[in-house]
C-alpha cells in the first residue's frame, strides 16, 4: 500500500486551521474551572474542551481515512494502547494544556502520523501567534504552507556546540521523586560554569511548540521526560526532516522509538555533520545527573 | 516640575513612532545573522553586540532632539558608580533586551523604552517585533497591547494555581553563598510537591517580555535577580497602569527603587489583598537574599 504523505500534510493542516485551532483559540484562558485529574493538588489538567476537540480530530480523520489506526491523548489507555506497523494518526488536540488555562499563547494542537512506527507526517498549529508548521517525510518541511529554507537558517546558526546553544527545558507535572531530582539536578549542571555551561534555557511549556521551534532554528535542542509519543510524534517527523535527530533523555539511548517517554532532541547542521550532533549529544548526556525512568 | 497626563502620552506616542518606524524593523532584520564576533560580557553568556551599541545611540539622539532637558540611561552607556537616577525626567532604555534571543534567532527580543521621573516610572513602551507585540502605557493613561486595552481576565491569584516566569540568567558561578545558588534552590522551592507546587515556570529570555507577559495576564508573575533598571523600567510603567504591582523579590520589600536589581511582578485582575498575600507567601520560598 502506498500512502499520499503530503496530502495527508495538507488534509491534516487544513484541519487544524480550519476546525481546531478556532476552537483552542476561542476558549484559552477563558477556562476557570477545569477539573484535575487527579487529587486537588496535581498540575496536570485537563479539560472538557481537550476531549471535545479530541473527538472533533477523530471524526474528521476517520471520514477520509477509515482504516487508518488513531491514538489520541485523551483516549489513551495505559498498557491497552500500543502503536502498530499499521498506518497510525497520534494526535494531541491541545498540547501544552497548562498554556491553555492561563492564556499563555503557547497551546497548540499537535498532528502526526507514524507507519511503520515512524513519524511519516506532522502538524502542529498554534492558533494564538498564527504559526503552523508542518512536514511530511521526504517532502521536507513548510511555515504556513510555505516551503522553509531551513539550510540557511542553519548557516546563519553556525556550529552546534553545547556551551554555544539554547536549551529547551521543562519540569513537568511530577514535582517529587527521582525523575523530579534527576531533572532539577540536570538542569543545574547544563547552566554551571563548570559543566554544560549552555548560553541559556527557554521554557514555552508545550512540547510540540517546543519541537516546531528547533525545527525553525530558534532553538538548538530540548530535553525532557515523561511526554508520550503524541506530544512528540508530530514534531519528530518535522524536526527529521529538516536534519534534526531525536534520541532518549539518558545516556547511550541512541535508538528509540515515538513512545520511549524520555527524548533529547537536537537540530540539524550545516552539510548534515552528523559528527557534531553525536558530540553535541555526547556531551549533553554527560551533564544529566541521573536516570529518568518512566511506566 | 511634573509632567502632565497630556505630557506622558505624548512621550509614549513618540516611543511607539520611534520602535515601529525605526527600531523594530531594525532588530527584526537583523536577529539570527550571524555574529561571528561579539563581546562576552560575562562568563560568555550574556552577549553583546555592536548593534546594541548603535540602536541606543540612535534613540538617544532622536529623544534627545525632541526631550533636550530629559535625562538619559541606557544598557550601553551605563558607568557603574557614575550613572544614577536622579528626580529628574529620564530615559531609562534596553535598545536590545533578551540578547542572547537576539543572537540565536529566538523570537523574544524587544526594545524597552521608559521613562522615570521622581524615581519612578511613569511611561513605558516595549516592542517585539518578531511577534509584532507593542506593549505600551503611562502614568495614569491606561496600558495597551498594539491597540487593544489590556484587560486581565478577573479571577483568583493563588500561588499553587500560578504559572510564573523565571530564568537562568548569565551568572552561573556555584558556591553556597553565589546568587546562581540561591536562585536554582528557590526554582525547586517553588516546583517541589512539598514546596509552593507551582502550576509552571516558562522562560522567554526577555526580562521585558516576561513583565509584559504579567501585565496581560498571560503569566501570573515575574521573580528575579540580576537585572537592570533599564530591563524593569518601561515594564514596570506597563504593569502598573494594567492592575499589576512591582514589589521587591526579598521578603518585606513593599516599596522598592527602580535599581534595586531584585524584583517581583505580580498581575492584575484580582484584589490588592491577593496580590499581597502572594507576594508574601512566594517570598517564603526565596532561599537567601540575592546580593548585586
Amino acid at each position: 500500500m502506498t500512502i499520499d504523505l503530503s496530502s495527508i500534510e495538507k488534509f491534516l493542516c487544513k484541519l487544524a486551521t480550519e476546525k481546531v485551532g478556532p476552537i483552542i483559540k476561542s476558549k484559552s484562558g477563558t477556562q476557570k474551572d477545569y477539573d484535575l485529574k487527579t487529587g486537588s493538588r496535581r498540575v496536570d489538567i485537563v479539560t472538557a474542551i481537550d476531549k471535545q476537540v479530541e473527538k472533533l480530530i477523530w471524526e474528521s480523520v476517520r471520514a477520509q481515512y477509515p482504516n487508518f489506526k488513531f491514538i489520541g491523548e485523551e483516549s489513551y489507555v495505559k498498557g491497552e494502547t500500543m502503536i502498530t506497523d499499521d498506518p497510525t494518526f497520534i494526535i494531541d488536540p491541545i498540547d501544552g494544556t497548562t498554556n491553555f488555562i492561563h492564556d499563555f499563547p503557547f497551546s497548540c494542537t499537535s498532528l502526526g502520523l507514524t507507519v511503520n512506527k515512524e513519524p511519516v507526517v506532522g502538524v502542529i498549529y498554534n492558533p494564538h501567534i498564527n504559526l503552523l508548521v508542518s512536514a511530511s517525510k521526504g517532502n521536507g518541511m513548510r511555515v504556513n504552507n510555505k516551503d522553509y529554507d531551513y539550510k540557511s537558517k542553519l548557516e546563519s546558526m553556525g556550529s552546534l556546540i553545547l556551551n554555544k546553544s539554547v536549551v529547551a527545558l521543562q519540569p513537568g507535572s511530577a514535582r517529587e521523586g527521582k525523575n523530579f531530582k534527576t531533572k532539577m539536578a540536570t538542569y543545574e549542571k547544563l547552566l554551571s560554569c563548570d559543566y554544560g555551561f549552555v548560553h541559556g534555557f527557554r521554557n514555552l511549556g508545550s512540547s510540540a511548540m517546543t519541537m516546531a521551534y528547533i525545527a525553525m532554528g530558534y532553538l538548538d535542542s530540548y530535553w525532557d521526560g515523561g511526554c508520550y509519543s503524541w506530544d512528540v510524534c508530530a514534531g519528530w517527523c518535522i524536526l527529521k526532516e529538516v536534519g534534526g535527530r531525536i534520541v532518549g533523555a539518558n545516556r547511550d539511548e541512541w535508538n528509540i522509538g515515538v513512545d520511549n517517554r524520555t527524548y533529547l532532541a537536537v537540530r540539524g547542521t550545516i552539510n548534515n555533520e552528523s559528527d557534531e550532533q553525536t558530540k553535541y549529544i555526547t556531551d549533553f548526556w554527560n551533564c544529566v545527573d541521573g536516570q529518568l525512568k518512566y511506566d | 516640575m511634573v509632567l502632565t497626563k497630556q505630557e506622558l502620552k505624548e512621550v509614549e506616542n513618540t516611543f511607539i513612532g520611534l520602535l515601529k518606524s525605526e527600531i523594530g524593523p531594525l532588530i527584526k532584520s537583523y536577529t539570527g545573522t550571524n555574529f561571528h564576533s561579539y563581546d562576552d560580557k560575562s562568563n560568555g553568556v550574556d552577549l553583546v553586540t555592536a548593534l546594541d551599541k548603535q540602536i541606543e545611540s540612535l534613540i538617544k539622539s532622536v529623544l534627545s532632539s525632541k526631550y533636550p532637558s530629559f535625562k538619559f540611561i541606557g544598557e550601553e552607556t551605563y558607568v557603574k558608580g557614575a550613572t544614577i537616577i536622579t528626580n529628574d525626567p529620564t530615559f531609562i532604555v534596553d535598545p536590545i533586551d533578551g540578547t542572547t534571543n537576539f543572537i540565536h534567532g529566538y523570537p523574544y527580543s524587544c526594545t524597552s523604552l521608559g521613562l522615570a521621573e521622581m524615581g519612578r516610572p511613569v511611561v513605558g513602551a516595549i516592542f517585539n517585533p518578531h511577534l509584532d507585540q507593542l506593549f505600551h502605557a503611562s502614568k495614569g493613561n491606561g496600558a495597551f497591547l498594539n491597540d487593544q486595552d489590556i484587560n486581565v481576565t478577573k479571577r483568583p491569584l493563588i500561588l499553587q494555581k500560578s504559572l510564573i516566569a523565571l530564568e537562568g540568567g548569565s551568572e552561573r558561578t556555584e558556591g553556597s553563598q553565589a546568587n546562581f545558588d540561591k536562585k536554582m534552590n528557590t526554582y525547586k522551592n517553588l516546583l517541589r510537591e512539598s514546596g509552593a507546587f507551582v502550576h509552571g515556570f516558562r522562560s522567554t529570555g526577555s526580562a521585558a517580555m516576561n513583565i509584559c507577559y504579567v501585565a496581560s495576564g498571560m503569566l501570573d508573575a515575574y521573580w528575579e535577580g540580576g537585572c537592570w533598571a533599564w530591563d524593569v523600567c518601561a515594564g514596570w510603567c506597563i504593569l502598573q497602569e494594567a492592575g499589576g504591582i512591582m514589589v521587591g523579590g526579598i521578603r518585606g520589600e513593599w516599596d522598592i527603587p527602580l535599581n534595586r536589581r531584585c524584583y517581583l511582578a505580580i498581575r492584575g485582575g484580582c484584589d490588592q489583598i491577593e496580590q499581597k498575600q502572594f507576594a508574601e507567601s512566594f517570598w517564603t520560598h526565596v532561599a537567601g537574599e540575592l546580593k548585586y
